[in-house]
């Protein structure tokens, strides 16, 4: 009963956030260049971009744009790989300035001391760091058998600065599924406080690759083990806001699930596109920040994230959970979006019944 | 501001506060923003003119900042009750050679501007 009221009213808030429309988190992909090539990658990014980096002051007159600067605001570069652009603390310093916050997303690879200083002294705030298994699996995914040394590195260097707020990243596959207990305890070795779960959603390099997508059996499993974790404060972990996840809705995250591209999230991608989350289909994008006035774009358009009434086609027009799901992430509606990439609910209630 | 009352209302009841402080799917956590700016500049007290390569860190912490040609360092830390910042010459000759000095900051609620002025050794 009380399940249901909460889910009642987190509705109501839903289509009230919804309606809002604040623009809380805005991602810039700042390059799509990439010193890794990682097998699960979404974005397909390599070494040599088709793509030059975006001129930081491209970005900084965009954002000069938005009127009324929303309750914490907060700018994350991510890619490709943000550090191999040698001016992200110009573009951090800038956005302070702005009384902006900013954070990074990175893949370790390149955050050593020096860096960890100079974006600190820039004003970093946030920042998020993949781990995708024990050594080997970890070297596996991300395709380069230093990167597992490097990003530990990095971990202990954001352990050791109150100042960032930082977690850790994990793409579950086959490969690493059975070793999380085990990362679990690696983390908490090294003063890590929280710690987020992905799947791998079959897009990009990801799609040709069965090793990398988990077996319904092992999304359960998956799902109990994060349920299981959250029982003891040791390490926040949770399970990322990928997708709708029934039962388990309430037991995984501290919320229920609420896909918040286009709504609270936008993006501007390499090419000045502005859309929201950066692995959302492109073809979704709102506008250009090199033809358009972004925040103008922000406020008038994004008519497609905030009514997610189209997405009950294909699996989900008949689903009696659409009204809490809405279609899942919005990042698994690809191609010519007749129906739903993923459903991670499906995969659940797959396993309940054999 | 009602609107705002009734938002977090309605989001207390439905779960919890952390609705209103979300992190995206392929994002980082939420910054709460615990810094300051520290800047300033660096002079001779002798001859009063700026000194570059002054090596000013934050002191039981690694960060740190060289002085630029002007003498001036800008940078943001943590905020603490108080702050000891050390300013060093390391450089040798190269730019003059000074006394270090450290400088207790308190009452840091506020970002903090510093004129420092080395002795000659």
């Amino acid at each position: 009963m009380l399940s249901s009221v909460k889910k009642y009213v987190f509705r109501k808030f839903r289509d009230s956030e919804t309606k809002r429309h604040e623009l809380n988190y805005l991602f810039w992909e700042c390059t799509t260049r990439c010193n890794l090539n990682c097998l699960h990658c979404g974005s397909d990014c390599s070494k040599d971009s088709l793509h030059p980096d975006m001129p930081a002051e491209d970005f900084l007159k965009a954002i000069d744009t938005i009127k009324n600067i929303p309750q914490n605001f907060t700018v994350v570069f991510t890619g490709g790989e943000p550090l191999l652009r040698k001016d992200i603390e110009f573009c951090g310093k800038e956005l302070r300035k702005r009384g902006f916050k900013w954070s990074i997303v990175s893949n370790g690879h390149l955050y050593d001391k020096e860096r960890h200083i100079s974006l600190l002294n820039a004003g970093i705030g946030a920042l998020t760091i993949s781990l995708d298994g024990l050594k080997e699996s970890h070297n596996w995914l991300r395709n380069n058998e230093k990167n597992f040394d490097k990003v530990i590195n990095a971990i202990e260097l954001a352990s050791s600065s109150h100042r960032i707020n930082f977690d850790i990243v994990t793409c579950v596959n086959q490969r690493n599924i059975n070793e999380l207990q085990q990362i679990r305890e690696l983390l908490i070795s090294k003063n890590a406080k929280a710690w987020r779960l992905f799947t791998i959603i079959p897009i990009g390099r990801a799609a040709h690759n069965s090793d990398l997508l988990l077996t319904d059996n092992q999304f359960v499993q998956l799902m109990d083990f994060i349920v299981e974790c959250r029982k003891s404060k040791e390490i926040d972990v949770k399970f990322s806001c990928e997708g709708y996840v029934g039962k388990y809705e309430s037991l995984v995250r501290d919320s229920y699930f609420f896909c918040r591209a286009g709504i609270n999230i936008g993006s501007i991608l390499i090419d000045g596109s502005i859309s929201a989350c950066p692995n959302i289909d492109r073809t979704f994008s709102q506008g250009n920040i090199y033809t358009d006035n972004f925040y103008e774009v922000w406020k008038d358009k994004f008519q497609v994230f905030r009514n997610r009434k189209w997405t009950k086609i294909g699996q989900c027009e008949s689903c009696k959970d659409f009204k809490d799901c809405l279609g899942n992430g919005f990042h698994n509606w690809h191609g010519g979006k007749k129906n739903v990439l993923v459903c991670h609910n499906e995969k659940i209630e797959k396993n309940a019944k054999n | 501001m009602k609107r705002n009352i009734l938002r977090k209302i309605i989001g207390g009841i439905s779960l919890t506060s952390v609705m209103f402080v979300f992190q995206a799917c392929y994002g980082t956590p939420q910054d709460f923003g615990f810094d300051l700016l520290v800047q300033g500049q660096v002079k001779s007290k002798t001859s009063g003119l700026p000194i570059k390569g002054i090596k000013v860190s934050v002191v039981n912490n690694m960060q740190y900042e060289m002085t630029d040609e002007e003498g001036r360092f800008s940078f943001y830390t943590e905020r603490f009750g108080s702050l000891k910042l050390r300013f060093q010459d390391i450089d040798s000759t190269e730019n003059g050679l000074y006394i270090n000095k450290d400088t207790i900051l308190t009452d840091l609620d506020r970002n903090v501007y510093l004129a420092i002025d080395l002795e000659e050794k």
